[in-house]
């Protein structure tokens, strides 16, 4: 191939490089012998393998936080409103979700039975919380107010019920209202 | 290929294999070294086998390529974990020491290395697969893992590149150049 004026500069620019760089060349046998001698690499302290592991462990801690913590906070519980509105009314429930408990501890090496233990202890409660909900709604329930026997009057009797069909005249007569004639 | 016949012959390359190894690695010494030793490792390993596919120097210059690529990764990454790193890169040439020194008093030469380094990786590889190791465009092709096609028009790119350089080098600083003739130049 024949080469240009500049092609030729080039060339010998390259090989003037290329001299300097077999003077530089080190010797083959020390690089043969060395990579004959040389440890095996190990990957246990490559930073992208360890930066790896790290964000693997740190998902995996994550996640198991969080499924925790969803599933204590995902059933919600009937909480009864704290006073009646209207006295002589049934109790307003509602459902809303309890407060946050709190915040998850540190899991101990026998995870298992202390899980079992608080699944136990937390079924309890619940229990133990419905029988207070049902004894409110009973003691609401039968709640009067203080001056109710202020209202009361003899013919509440009367105001309260309704003749029947099958009653006699005499007694239909004391629902009319009584004329002097 | 036994490994004593292999031997001789890594033994021959060894000179072109190391100068391949430096453009791969922006001229630096201690890298270069590096990377020459670990492909030495990969052959004795047995994880670098030579087929006959190619020529010994094709495939020999291809596993340089690809192991100085795989390095520079490692170190790129290592860099960005350890951001404190203490690296230097000036202009993509390594300082040296000895022979080099010597060799880079000439301001020419110092400049021609620095416009090298400029380079895009790929044309300047062309470059020195053809005019350094005097190897032909497909050859060129075959080390860079492209085709003739892609390896001539980096070798063209980088071509001109050079020669614009060179035109403003000689204009700027008013060298007088020095025709060095040499018999694999012509």
């Amino acid at each position: 191939m024949e080469l240009s004026g500049e092609e030729k500069k080039l060339q010998a620019l390259f090989s003037e490089l290329k001299a300097a760089d077999e003077q530089a060349t080190p010797h083959f046998g020390a690089t043969w012998n060395g990579a004959q001698i040389s440890p095996r690499k190990t990957h246990a302290l490559n930073p992208a393998f360890v930066a790896g592991m790290m964000l693997l462990v740190f998902g995996v801690v994550a996640f198991a936080v969080w499924s925790r913590y969803s599933r204590t906070t995902s059933s919600p519980q009937p909480v009864i409103a704290n006073a009646p509105q209207n006295p002589g009314t049934t109790p307003a429930f509602e459902t809303a979700s309890r407060p946050a408990p709190e915040s998850p501890l540190p899991k101990p090496k026998n995870a298992p039975i202390v899980a079992r233990n608080k699944v136990t202890s937390q079924h309890n409660a619940m229990l133990a919380a419905n029988r207070k909900l049902e004894k409110d709604a009973k003691s609401i329930a039968s709640w009067t107010s203080p001056t109710s026997a202020l209202l009361e009057s003899p013919s509440d009797e009367i105001f309260s019920s309704l003749p029947e069909l099958n009653q006699s005249a005499t007694q239909l007569k004391s629902f009319l209202p009584s004329r002097s004639n | 290929m036994d490994i004593a016949e292999l031997n001789e012959e890594l033994e021959k390359l060894h000179s072109a294999s190391f100068g391949w190894a430096l453009s791969c690695c922006r001229r630096d010494h201690a890298e270069a070294e590096e990377v020459l030793q670990t492909v030495y490792l990969k052959i004795l390993e047995g994880k670098a086998r030579y087929r006959g596919e190619s020529s010994l120097k094709t495939w020999l210059f291809a596993v340089i390529r690809k192991t100085a690529i795989g390095e520079y990764r490692k170190k790129l990454v290592r860099s960005l974990v350890f951001l404190g790193s203490s690296e230097k890169h000036e202009d993509g040439v390594s300082s040296a020491d000895g022979p080099t020194r010597i060799f880079e008093k000439s301001e020419l030469q110092k400049q021609f290395r620095i416009a090298l380094a400029k380079l895009p990786a790929r044309q300047r590889e062309a470059l020195h697969l053809v005019f350094y190791e005097d190897l032909s465009l497909s050859e060129a092709a075959n080390v860079m893992g492209i085709s003739v096609g892609s390896a001539r028009q980096h070798y063209d790119r980088g071509k001109k590149h050079l020669r614009e350089w060179l035109s403003h080098t000689e204009t700027e600083n008013g060298i007088v150049w020095r025709r060095k003739e040499t018999p694999s130049a012509v």
